[in-house]
């Protein structure tokens, strides 16, 4: 039998567990911390102090009031499904968990918003508001489980963001609780533009080191009147690459254009979700279109004539909703589908200018044979962001490192054509060093300098985003500024 | 007076005809300088700031100077940093849709080479043949289409910034998504130049419309609550309007003689989907309302007209005893329909002229005010209040100097203001940029 109340002497777990109101909103026994260790990048692991389940903006702002009084490193955490290591209590943090405030506090569809708090889930809210013909824009392949906090802090994207933008496209308001446990209220009412510096825009994508969202203004959109989905094999990842360019310099703006190769096929075709897509092709494109019915089939007219002048081998166009959908389920499932023909995998997440996509996709094939290690790709190729899977054998000596390394030098591909390390999945632990490919020191000193004006103790999040000796940089460059006086 | 010592020091980093010494430093919209540099090259913008940070000389920046009267409470800086002879395409990656361009590039001219390419920027600013994009941009300025492309903070994707000790910094990059380190484009948009000098700036890029055309449903009777129910019932719609704007009985009258509130509703897309959305309009007409469409050059040509409606700092109207004023009033979407009627009213109990037109998709409203400078300054503190009564804000986007002084530009501070505030001081510690340009002093 379970004893009550709390069963340590730790002090800070005591306060802690008083300030969330008593034993069920914390855990601090190992056997109940292992499972909050990491997020959804598991290369890394790391035990927190303990993780606290608040109910409302108020426990949050005490909790961290009290880790800042007491110099305890702490980390807010959604539904753990980040990708770079956002989450994981690299320096014995204590967790808040934001899973418990998950309310959708209102709607208004008349202009066009709602207010979730954070640990509300993605999909749910589209869920909540699509009898009347709304719903909310980005989409992460993870959107039935992430929470909308965590996609703040991310930025996260999703396969329609193309047309319709990622998060920080969509969010009018934060209520915030600063490191120092004071809360504040950015954009009030949603309304756009607020007066001083775009601190919405700043927070959003700050992977949880600013501060901590505890209520989110959103806008949300009304369905497009129609859509039509195309699904095209192509022989060869050259023409399918012509086909995407074709695409958007006809002036097209596509909701979704996905490209898959050859690898990703296969694991896809072998896990929960198959089409029965031809194992024999080099890459397929997913594409819709929606917007005005009557300008749809003009568009969709388009786009098959253009997939037949790259050579495609068969083109389609879904012929009903539920077509369409699986086509959808078996794409939104690939990272996971590699399970199906590989122990483990890494997911990498690099942009690059979208008419470099033949020459980057040749250079990843050769890193996979430097490496000796099978790598997958699965895109966003309208926005140009690659997600390059490596395939790997954790319980193979040596072999995690080859993978980690064979996912940075993808990176630094990416990198060399002028794109970028993370289009959607963040920095974190995974891409800190990385953040060399394509900054300068007092570059990443510059944006440290606006961490510390939010986060001066750095002891929300600390560890994570930018490479570890940036510190250096900032010194000599306050030195400099000093100087200057 | 100056000292010729000063020039030397100028000239001894640029040349000689890039330094202007100003006769008479004032200027009745204020953010002038004692003396106008015109830099040429990146390396010129450093070193002019190198130099400024280093002597504690303050410097204004200006572009086409056509938000000259935006904010500002110095009279004249010592140096006023000009943009206009730094301007150009850097890159225009048309299959990538994306475009890098120095910030003293008019926004027109920008547009114009864009179109040979059937692109565009998507935003919609005001007096696009004087604004720059690096002014478009630091303001923050946006037009009624921001309902269907968004606003700069949608469309700038990277930045080259000089600070204010010469460092120059990349934000952003050149690809479409990219969340590498903290959003710091986001930082600078809107920032009135205030904490750097944006040197270049990468936009991603719309392409330009097959076909568009502009709806004018018009309401004679005057009674808003048609007005509103309409807006509700056609934007619960799944039509695709790229703007959604009430314009005030006087600025309809202005731009199609018809003194009346009137909706204004845009398409842009293939010629089917918009002619399409044309009957949805005129199938939902209400009784008693008017319709005019105009369709392709008759839209584009109302749009030139549109976007000069309002005070041009750089070309200030010789008013006489009259002065303008241009105040943006941000509201819940729908509230535009108060703060639009609120204008209209006000004319009357100021005696004032006021043409005002917002967006009911997105809640901001812009209210061109002209009259005796009291009149003027009763009718923005009405408009304050109106706005802060429904929980939104009004920032004065064009005044004289004068009255700058008493009317508060930015209007009340926000509780967070120690973080905006921290983020200057971190950047421009000296406070040499723009200063007391932004909201707070800052």
């Amino acid at each position: 039998m379970r004893k009550k109340g709390i069963q340590t002497n730790d002090p800070h777990i005591q306060a802690l567990a008083r300030i969330v109101g008593g034993e069920k909103s914390i855990l601090y026994k190992k056997e109940d911390l292992i499972a909050y260790d990491c997020d959804g990048f598991t290369v890394h692991r790391h035990l927190p102090k303990a993780v606290v389940f608040p109910k409302n903006t108020e426990e949050v702002a005490a909790i961290v009031k009290y880790c800042h009084e007491h110099d305890l490193p702490f980390l807010a955490r959604g539904a753990g499904t980040g990708l770079s290591g956002g989450a994981i209590p690299l320096n014995g943090e204590v967790i808040i968990s934001l899973v418990r405030m998950k309310r959708l506090i209102s709607v208004d569809l008349e202009n066009r918003r709602a207010v979730v708090e954070p640990g509300f889930v993605n999909l749910k809210l589209t869920n909540s508001i699509s009898d009347r013909g709304y719903y909310y824009a980005p989409d992460p392949s993870s959107q039935y489980c992430c929470t909308i906090g965590g996609n703040v802090a991310e930025n996260a994207g999703g396969a329609h963001c193309l047309k319709y933008g990622v998060t920080t496209n969509h969010i009018l308001g934060l209520e915030v609780v600063l490191p120092n446990g004071e809360i504040i209220e950015i954009g009030k009412n949603g309304i756009p533009d607020p007066p001083g510096y775009d601190l919405i825009g700043l927070l959003t994508g700050s992977e949880g080191t600013l501060g901590i969202v505890t209520k989110i203004t959103v806008r949300i959109l009304k369905n497009p009147e129609a859509k039509q989905t195309v699904l095209a094999y192509f022989d060869r990842v050259e023409d399918a690459s012509q086909a995407v360019s074709d695409i958007i310099s006809e002036g097209m703006v596509p909701a979704a254009l996905e490209m898959m190769d050859q690898t990703a096929i296969e694991g896809v075709e072998a896990a929960a979700f198959p089409v029965g897509h031809p194992k024999d092709i080099e890459a397929l494109l997913l594409i819709e279109v929606d917007g005005i019915s009557a300008g749809i089939s003009e568009q969709i007219e388009e786009i098959l004539r253009i997939c037949r002048n790259r050579n495609v081998r068969e083109v389609k166009v879904a012929q009903t909703e539920e077509e369409r959908a699986r086509w959808w389920a078996n794409r939104k499932t690939g990272f996971g589908a590699m399970g199906a023909i590989s122990p483990d995998y890494l997911v990498q997440d690099g942009v690059i200018p979208r008419s470099k996509l033949p020459e980057v996709l040749k250079n990843i094939q050769q890193i996979s044979k430097k490496y000796g290690l099978r790598i997958a790709n699965i895109f966003h190729a309208g926005d140009g962001n690659l997600h390059p899977l490596v395939l790997f054998d954790a319980s193979k000596p040596g072999e995690t490192e080859k993978a980690l390394a064979a996912g940075s030098e993808c990176l630094q591909a990416c990198a060399a054509v002028g794109g970028s390390i993370t289009g959607e999945h963040g920095v974190g632990i995974e891409k800190k060093e990385e953040m060399r490919f394509i900054f300068s020191d007092e570059e990443i000193a510059a944006q440290i300098d606006i961490r510390d004006v939010f986060n001066p103790k750095n002891l929300l999040n600390a560890g994570k985003l930018f490479p570890t000796p940036g510190r250096c940089v900032e010194v000599k460059r306050e030195k400099k500024q000093r100087q200057s006086l | 007076m100056l000292s010729l010592e000063w020039k030397d020091e100028l000239t001894a980093i640029l040349s000689e005809k890039q330094v202007q010494i100003e006769e008479h430093g004032s200027h009745p919209l204020g953010n002038s300088g004692h003396v106008t540099v015109y830099p040429q090259s990146e390396e010129e913008i450093s070193n002019i700031l190198r130099y400024a940070n280093t002597h504690g000389k303050r410097v204004c920046i200006v572009g086409g100077g056509t938000k000259r009267g935006f904010g500002g409470q110095l009279e004249c800086a010592d140096i006023l940093l000009s943009l206009a002879n730094y301007s150009g395409i850097v890159e225009h990656a048309a299959a990538d849709m994306t475009v890098t361009v120095k910030s003293g590039t008019v926004f027109q001219q920008l547009q114009d080479y864009l179109a040979e390419y059937r692109q565009k920027v998507a935003l919609d600013p005001v007096w696009p043949q004087y604004a720059t994009i690096g002014g478009v941009i630091s303001a923050n300025d946006s037009g009624p289409k921001r309902l269907g492309y968004g606003s700069a903070r949608d469309s700038v994707i990277g930045l080259r910034i000089v600070y204010p000790d010469g460092t120059v910094i990349r934000s952003g990059g050149k690809v479409v998504k990219n969340v590498a380190g903290y959003d710091m484009n986001k930082l600078f948009i809107g920032a009135m130049g205030t904490l750097g000098v944006i040197s270049e700036i990468t936009l991603k890029l719309r392409p330009l419309p097959k076909y568009e055309s502009l709806v004018l449903l018009s309401f004679p009777s005057g009674n808003l609550e048609e007005v509103r129910s309409f807006a509700v019932q056609f934007l619960d719609s799944m039509m695709e309007p790229v703007c959604f704007e009430l314009l005030s009985p006087s600025l309809s009258e202005r731009l199609i003689g018809q003194r009346a509130y009137t909706l204004a509703i845009g398409f842009e897309d293939v010629e089917s989907a918009v002619h399409y959305q044309e009957e949805f309009v005129k199938r939902l007409q209400p009784p008693n309302t008017t319709i005019r469409i105009l369709p392709q050059e008759e839209a584009k040509s109302f749009w030139q007209t549109f976007y000069t409606i309002g005070p041009n700092g750089a070309a200030p109207d010789p008013l006489g005893q009259e002065i303008e004023a241009a105040v943006k009033i941000g509201v819940v979407n729908l509230d535009v329909l108060h703060i639009v009627r609120e204008s209209d009213l006000l004319q009357e109990s100021c005696h004032v002229h006021i043409e005002a037109h917002g967006g009911l998709g997105h809640g901001l409203c812009q209210v061109y005010i002209k009259g005796e400078s009291e009149s003027v300054a009763t009718a923005i503190e009405r408009l304050r209040t109106a706005a802060s009564g429904l929980g939104g804000y009004a920032v004065v986007k064009h005044l004289p100097f004068s009255l700058r002084k008493r009317i508060d530009v930015w209007g009340e501070n926000p509780s967070y203001f120690f973080l905006l505030d921290g983020i200057k001081r971190k950047i421009d510690p000296n406070r040499i940029l723009n200063n007391q340009r932004f909201i707070g002093g800052i």
